[in-house]
C-alpha cells in the first residue's frame, strides 16, 4: 500500500518494510474530523484512500479550495515544529489515513538517515511545492 | 519533544494516591514486578546498542538477536567464570569470611568496653557481655541461621529472574509493534493525544534509568574518595559494591555500610579510630545522596520537584517497605504522565464532544452498511 504513496515511492522494499512500523493506520467516518484548528500538531497525515477537507478561519485559507485525496499529505508543518494547526480537517467520505508521529519520524532521521533523507526530501518537495502556489496565489492546497 | 506540562494541584493528589495505591499493590506481586523491572532496566541500557547496530546497516530483528545472543554469551561466561572462582576459592573465601566477622566481633567488644568504662550504668547493665553473647551467637550459627536461609530465598528468586532475559528480548524486538497494537485501540479523537503519551511515558522511564546510572557513579566517586582519603585498601572496589547495594533502600545501604566497616576494622585492626570514621563517611553520603544527589539527579530527570521526590520516598517506605522504596520514585513518574495526560482529556471538552461525534458517526455508518446489506 505504501508503495503507491509519492512520498515513500522511492523507497526500497527493505526500508518500506521499517517505515511501515512507525506508521499508524486511523480510518475516518464521513463527516469525522481528523484535526482542529488550533490544535497542537504532533504529525503528518497520509491520507491512503477517501477524501478529506480543510477549512480554515484564516483569510488566506478561506478561498483556497482544500480537498485532499489519496497520496496527499496533511498536517506536515507539524512534522518540524510545534505550532498549532493552521486548518481544521473534515473527512468528506470514509478515509483510511496513515499517521505519522513527530517524535517517532525524529527516530527514524536518527536511525535510519537514508530512508529519513528519502523521505525528508519528499515531504520539503511538497512543502516548496505548496508555499509557491500559495505565494503566487493559485488556487492549490496550501500547506497545513 | 517538548518539555512535560507539570500537573495541577488536584491531579498531583490523584498522582500521589494512585501512586501509593499501586505501590501497595504490588508489593504483593513482588515476584512478578521485579522481573518486569530489571527487564525495563535493561531494555533501556541495550536500546542505544540495539539503535546504534540499526544504524550500522544491520536490520531490526537481527540487531535485537545480535545483542541478546551477546548479553546471554556474557551472563553464562560470568556464571561460569564465578562458578569456577567459587570452586577454586571456596575455602580461602571462608576463611576470609570468618576472619572479617571476628574483626567485627572484635570491634563490637571494643567499643562495649569503651562505653562501660565511660558510662558505668553501661557496666552495670552487663552491656559488654550481652554484647558478646549475642555476637557469639550470631557468629556461632551463621551458615545455619543465615546463609541458608540467604540461598533458600536466591532458589525462590531464580524462577522470576529466569523471566528477565526473555522479557527484555520480548521487550527489544516487539516494544513498536506493541505500542503500535495499543494505539490501534484508541478512539480517533484520543489518537494523538495517546501518542503523546507514549512518547513522554519513554522519555520518563529513560531518564529514571539515566537517573539512577548517574547516582550510581556519584555515589561511588564520593566513597571511593573518602575511603581513599583514609587510606583504607581496595577503596575503589568497596565503592563499587556498596553504590551497587544502595540500589536495594536501607538493607542495602546497611549491607554496605556494615561491609565497609568490616573491612576496615579488619583490615587495619591497630587504628580503631578508622571504623568510626569510615562509618561517619558512609552515613555522610548516604544522606547526601538521599537529600542532595536523589532529588537532584532522578528527581530532576523525571521532572520532580526535590521536595516531593523526599515525601515520594517516605510514602513509599510507609506504604511498601522496601519495595516502595524502590519503585517509589519511577512509579511516580509514570504515574504523573499518564495523570496529565488523562487530566488533559478530562479537561478538554473539545476533545471529548469529538469522541462523542466519532461514535455517533460510526455507528451511523454501521446502520448504513446493515441496512445496504439487507
Amino acid at each position: 500500500m505504501l508503495r503507491h504513496i509519492p512520498i515513500f515511492q522511492k523507497l526500497s522494499s527493505r526500508e518500506i518494510l521499517e517505515v511501515e512500523e512507525l506508521l499508524h493506520e486511523r480510518a475516518y467516518e464521513k463527516d469525522e474530523v481528523v484535526f482542529e484548528e488550533g490544535d497542537l500538531g504532533n504529525g503528518i497525515y497520509i491520507v491512503v484512500s477517501g477524501k478529506v477537507r480543510a477549512d480554515s478561519s484564516r483569510e488566506l485559507l478561506k478561498a483556497l479550495m482544500m480537498e485532499f485525496g489519496p497520496g496527499d499529505l496533511v498536517g506536515e508543518l507539524s512534522l518540524f515544529d510545534a505550532a498549532p494547526r493552521a486548518a481544521t480537517v473534515v473527512a468528506v467520505e470514509r478515509t483510511v489515513t496513515m499517521a505519522l508521529f513527530q517524535a517517532e519520524f525524529s527516530a527514524l532521521l536518527l536511525k535510519n538517515k537514508h530512508i529519513g533523507l528519502k523521505v525528508l526530501v519528499e515531504i520539503t518537495r511538497t512543502l516548496s511545492h505548496r508555499t509557491r502556489q500559495l505565494l503566487l496565489q493559485e488556487k492549490h492546497r496550501p500547506s497545513l | 519533544m517538548r518539555a512535560f506540562p507539570q500537573p495541577g494541584a488536584i491531579t498531583l493528589l490523584a498522582v500521589v494516591l494512585t501512586t501509593c495505591l499501586l505501590l501497595f499493590l504490588f508489593q504483593k506481586i513482588i515476584w512478578l514486578v521485579v522481573p518486569a523491572l530489571l527487564s525495563l532496566m535493561l531494555y533501556y541500557c541495550l536500546r542505544p546498542a540495539v539503535q546504534a547496530l540499526v544504524l550500522g546497516g544491520l536490520r531490526h530483528g537481527m540487531a535485537v538477536k545480535s545483542i541478546w545472543l551477546l548479553l546471554q554469551v556474557l551472563a553464562a561466561a560470568m556464571v561460569l567464570a564465578g562458578v569456577v572462582v567459587l570452586l577454586a576459592r571456596a575455602g580461602s573465601w571462608q576463611n576470609r569470611l570468618v576472619h572479617y566477622l571476628a574483626g567485627g566481633q572484635n570491634l563490637l567488644s571494643q567499643t562495649a568496653g569503651s562505653l562501660e568504662r565511660a558510662f558505668p550504668v553501661f557496666q552495670r547493665m552487663h552491656v559488654g557481655t550481652l554484647v558478646d553473647q549475642r555476637v557469639r551467637q550470631f557468629t556461632g550459627r551463621f551458615a545455619e541461621d543465615q546463609l541458608l536461609p540467604l540461598a533458600l530465598l536466591l532458589l525462590k528468586w531464580l524462577p522470576s529472574v529466569l523471566l528477565v532475559p526473555f522479557i527484555t528480548y520480548y521487550m527489544l524486538n516487539d516494544a513498536a509493534r506493541l505500542k503500535k497494537y495499543l494505539i490501534k485501540s484508541v478512539p480517533n479523537a484520543y489518537f494523538e493525544k495517546s501518542l503523546l503519551l507514549f512518547a513522554r511515558l519513554d522519555t520518563s522511564l529513560q531518564n529514571y534509568f539515566q537517573g539512577l546510572l548517574l547516582l550510581t557513579l556519584l555515589d561511588t566517586a564520593c566513597l571511593a574518595a573518602g575511603l581513599g582519603l583514609l587510606g583504607i585498601a581496595h577503596a575503589a572496589w568497596l565503592a563499587i559494591a556498596a553504590a551497587v547495594l544502595a540500589w536495594i533502600p536501607y538493607l542495602g545501604s546497611v549491607a554496605g555500610c556494615v561491609m565497609v566497616v568490616l573491612a576496615t576494622v579488619t583490615d587495619s585492626p591497630d587504628k580503631g579510630w578508622l571504623a568510626y570514621a569510615s562509618l561517619v563517611l558512609f552515613i555522610a553520603v548516604r544522606l547526601l545522596d538521599d537529600f542532595v544527589f536523589l532529588p537532584l539527579t532522578i528527581g530532576r530527570k523525571l521532572h520532580i520537584h526535590p521536595v516531593l521526590s523526599v515525601v515520594m520516598l517516605f510514602l513509599g517506605g510507609t506504604v511498601a517497605g522496601a519495595t516502595g522504596l524502590v519503585l517509589a520514585l519511577p512509579l511516580f513518574g509514570v504515574v504523573a504522565v499518564i495523570g496529565q495526560a488523562v487530566a488533559e482529556v478530562i479537561s478538554d471538552h473539545k476533545l471529548r464532544a469529538r469522541f462523542r461525534e466519532g461514535r455517533r458517526l460510526a455507528a451511523l455508518s454501521a446502520k448504513r452498511e446493515a441496512m445496504k446489506s439487507a
